[in-house]
């Protein structure tokens, strides 16, 4: 404990004599509420909205091509910028939360991200160059695949994780994701932005979702 | 209502705030001297006071490394801590009785 501090010592005046249990309980929920919303990790609500929205916009800007061409330049731009604000609130988040913060946990953490991260930038990129090399059609290059894969790729890597921690809302979820890449993938190249861009929302609000009560448990 | 069967080391507002705070952390995970006393707002010294209570009881540890203004301070909630939280939970949700 840092003893050059001690300048300011405490009167010990603060004992609880005089605190009513009530008082207590109101005051112990109030600080895990507030403990928990200081060391929350990810902005899961403002993701799934902006993944809603990119997905929705790639759904509607392809919808009525016959045969699929891609997104516009416009709506690609639009979604690599929703992508990475999506991740530097994300970035900024995890710093702000685990300032100051150590141990087994967190040094997990890190390496969760590092093989989500990973799962993502290779897995559909890597299928798309393949699969453009061996003549695959466009729906399938620019469409199917990177609407479902990626889904399908980082929902089963989370699966994984969530399995290994016991963390079965995070599993739930992440099984939802890999369930909705499947369907995405036989939903035509359209829909299938559509499909990924509802199953993202759906599980990472129903996360946040089942994340409050669990967080709750010591509530008095 | 008595206070009796609260555990006096815990039954006190600061005391209270930073077990609650410190147990929101995953099991094993610390927190640094300057993160805590930012969250708190409470002064160094007063937050030093309760901490070394804290710890004489048993409830957290601390470890500081490097020295001087290079130094740093963890603190981390101990088995025994967080089993006192249940335990001091549990007795509030006795005396309290179905709110």
């Amino acid at each position: 404990m840092p003893r050059t501090h001690d300048i300011h010592l405490a009167t010990g005046a603060d004992d609880g004599d005089g605190l009513d249990p009530r008082e207590a309980a109101r005051l112990l929920d109030q600080s895990t509420r507030e403990a928990q919303r200081q060391f929350n990790l990810n902005p899961l609500w403002v993701s799934g909205i902006a993944l809603l929205v990119a997905y929705g916009s790639l759904w509607a800007s392809t919808r009525d091509q016959h045969p699929y061409t891609g997104p516009s330049l416009g709506v690609g731009t639009l979604v690599y910028v929703a992508v990475a604000v999506v991740f530097a609130a994300s970035v900024k988040a995890y710093r702000s939360a685990t300032a100051g913060v150590n141990g087994p946990s967190v040094r997990q953490q890190r390496v969760e991200g590092i093989a989500i991260l990973v799962s993502f930038v290779l897995g559909s990129p890597v299928l798309q160059g393949a699969l453009k090399h061996h003549g695959a059609g466009d729906a399938i290059v620019y469409g199917v695949i990177p609407a479902a894969a990626p889904l399908i790729i980082v929902g089963t890597t989370v699966v994984g994780i969530a399995g290994s921690k016991g963390d079965w809302p995070q599993f739930a979820a992440a099984l939802a994701v890999v369930a909705g890449g499947a369907v995405a993938a036989f939903v035509g190249p359209s829909g299938a932005w559509l499909a990924a861009g509802i199953t993202l929302f759906v599980a990472l609000v129903g996360y946040a979702g089942a994340d409050v009560p669990r967080h709750r448990r010591i509530e008095v | 209502m008595t206070n009796d069967s609260l555990d006096p080391v815990i039954h006190a507002p600061a005391r209270l705030r930073i077990v609650a705070m410190l147990a929101a952390l995953p099991d094993g995970a610390s927190v640094s001297f300057t993160r805590l006393q930012d969250m708190l707002e409470l002064t160094p010294g007063n937050l030093i006071t309760h901490l070394r209570k804290l710890e004489d009881a048993g409830y957290l540890d601390s470890e500081t490394t490097g020295n001087g203004r290079a130094s740093r301070t963890s603190i981390v909630l101990t088995r025994q801590g967080r089993a006192a939280l249940h335990t001091y939970i549990n007795a509030l949700r006795d005396l309290l009785g179905p709110l």
